[in-house]
């Protein structure tokens, strides 16, 4: 006969393999399987996709340095999306099998992502393939459009490339809300939230690169930095105050604002990572020879602060109880 | 057209857990894995106390969450109206664990090895456990199906299905209550159709995920 440890903290059983919930109790759940991979996967792809549309918006895809040719923009955008897309793939319980995410793309926005991730990937790739320098030479140059998207083809490439980085930053949060299991998820804030958190992470690291290579920056830029960051502001004062005795969602919010992630989300995420980030935009946007300096230090809040909402979002997922008794309402 | 339907009548239930016993034993479902949970809680102060039993399954839901979650199409709704699940297309998302309201998705942990765990190696390991190992896939999940095999088997082999132990849900031949009903939900004259007309509508869980779901309950309270 085996022994049994039953010291304090000793586990003698594995996980249960049904980590969302605990099947046998009549309680609300916390989620427990989508965490900080996950997170990082949301906030990569936003950041990624944000970045391609803010250079070619900002039209400053030349004046941010380049590297093999490929305007720096670029390169941060395709590494972010190709990490964030290692990752997900990392993070299915059969990696080998991750082509078959594309399947679904009639209703699943995991297949919408991963296609649009391809898609944006291999058309944005293409675009920029005409100026990649090896060796002094441009062996693709001849391939016969402007990666600029100053002529027909090279425009076309770019308005495709730029639909699929709108959708590359907005499905994490639509696999969110779409379904109705988790109550603070399904709502049209968190989509919105991660947008527009993503859109703000994306112009500040434009403009930190802008900074960096000593380029100026414009009152209008850090307007626009800040008419962001005010508008994930409201998305998220909205999210808060509404639907606020649903069940599952009172969870949530309380864990929130009241509970254990309250310091993270209230101190890092509101406060830190997106009102002062706010404060410090509207600043510079005044105070020309600031702007490089408060531009940079928006950047350092607004990138943990993305991220955070992410992680927090993802861990104050709570499930209902499947059914709330009589004597409990 | 043949909408398989379950009726749960919770003022019968015991709160043995015979059926969830049973379908673990029919599925050879993973370790820690259960398809078909009773839930239990107390109300009431002593000396009116009294513990609840919630039977639960997989609501096999008309408007399945599930099915539309899965970037693989490894879930989907037969034509009549099981959802299932194929282990062999499932990359393992979660995102059907996501979506159900009802708890009801089990996911299979990569251990990372092609061989049991070594608990499963070990002398008290259970022949189920061990079986179970080698028939679902790591890495991708599983449910309940019905017992859609079971149900399968009765149509083919001419059983009535609900009615004939062969061709019902392992659950619903296991409860010696008979709190559970299977049969067919758009013919009138099934068990389960019968047992609704009688009994009143049927109530739903979590009403707000508007699932549909073809898992009925009777004096849910």
């Amino acid at each position: 006969m085996s022994n049994v440890d039953l010291s304090p903290g000793s586990r003698s059983t594995p996980l249960p393999q049904n980590s969302f919930m605990d099947q046998f109790n009549l309680e609300a759940r916390t989620q427990r399987v989508w965490d900080l991979s996950h997170a990082v996967w949301f906030t990569l792809m936003g950041l990624g996709g944000g970045v391609f549309l803010a250079g070619r918006i900002l039209n400053l895809t030349d004046d941010l340095g380049h590297w093999f040719g490929i305007p720096m923009v670029d390169i941060v955008s395709f590494v972010a999306i190709a990490i964030g897309g290692l990752i997900l793939v990392a993070d299915l319980g059969r990696p080998l099998q991750f082509w078959r995410a594309f399947a679904n793309i009639r209703t699943s926005w995991i297949s919408w992502g991963a296609w649009s991730d391809l898609v944006f990937l291999t058309v944005a790739g293409l675009l920029v393939l005409p100026e990649l320098t090896l060796g002094g030479s441009q062996p693709f140059n001849g391939l016969g459009w402007e990666a600029d998207g100053s002529d027909a083809t090279g425009l076309a490439l770019e308005i495709l490339a730029g639909a699929a980085a709108v959708i590359v930053m907005t499905y994490a949060g639509a696999v969110l809300a779409r379904p109705r299991s988790i109550p603070y998820w399904n709502s049209p804030a968190v989509p919105i939230q991660f947008l527009l958190s993503s859109a703000a992470t994306s112009l500040a690291t434009v403009l930190l690169l802008m900074a960096i290579n000593d380029q100026p920056i414009s009152g209008g830029h850090m307007a626009l930095l800040g008419t962001l960051t005010a508008g994930l502001l409201a998305t998220m004062a909205v999210h808060l105050l509404t639907h606020r005795d649903a069940p599952g969602k009172q969870q949530s919010l309380n864990s929130l604002l009241r509970g254990p992630h309250r310091r993270v989300f209230v101190g890092m995420v509101l406060v830190v990572g997106t009102l002062i980030p706010t404060l410090l935009a509207f600043i510079g946007a005044g105070v020309p020879e600031a702007r490089a300096a408060l531009s940079m230090v928006a950047f350092a809040l607004l990138m943990p602060g993305g991220l955070l909402l992410r992680l927090t979002t993802l861990r104050v997922g709570i499930f209902p109880p499947v059914h709330i008794p009589s004597s409990r309402q | 057209m043949t909408r398989w339907g379950m009726v749960i009548d919770i003022g019968t239930c015991v709160g043995c857990q015979a059926c969830t016993v049973a379908c673990k034993t029919e599925n050879q479902s993973p370790q820690d894995a259960w398809y078909a949970p009773v839930i239990e809680w107390e109300s009431g102060v002593f000396p009116d106390a009294t513990l609840n039993y919630l039977p639960t399954l997989c609501n096999h839901c008309e408007d399945a969450p599930c099915v539309t979650a899965c970037p693989s199409g490894a879930i989907t709704r037969r034509d009549d109206g099981i959802v299932i699940a194929d282990e062999d297309i499932c990359i393992g998302s979660r995102a059907c664990m996501a979506a159900c309201p009802y708890g009801a998705i089990n996911f299979f942990e990569d251990s990372g090895t092609a061989s049991p765990p070594a608990a499963l190696a070990e002398p008290q390991a259970s022949v189920p456990e061990r079986y179970a190992h080698e028939k679902h896939v790591h890495g991708a999940i599983s449910k309940c199906t019905y017992c859609a095999h079971r149900i399968d088997y009765g149509v083919e082999h001419g059983l009535e299905v609900g009615v004939h132990p062969l061709a019902t849900p392992a659950c619903v031949v296991s409860c010696p209550a008979e709190c559970r009903i299977f049969g067919d939900l758009d013919d009138p004259e099934s068990n389960v159709s019968r047992y609704l007309t009688e009994k009143g509508p049927g109530q739903i869980l979590r009403p707000d995920a508007g699932t549909d779901p073809k898992t009925k309950y009777v004096n849910l309270q």
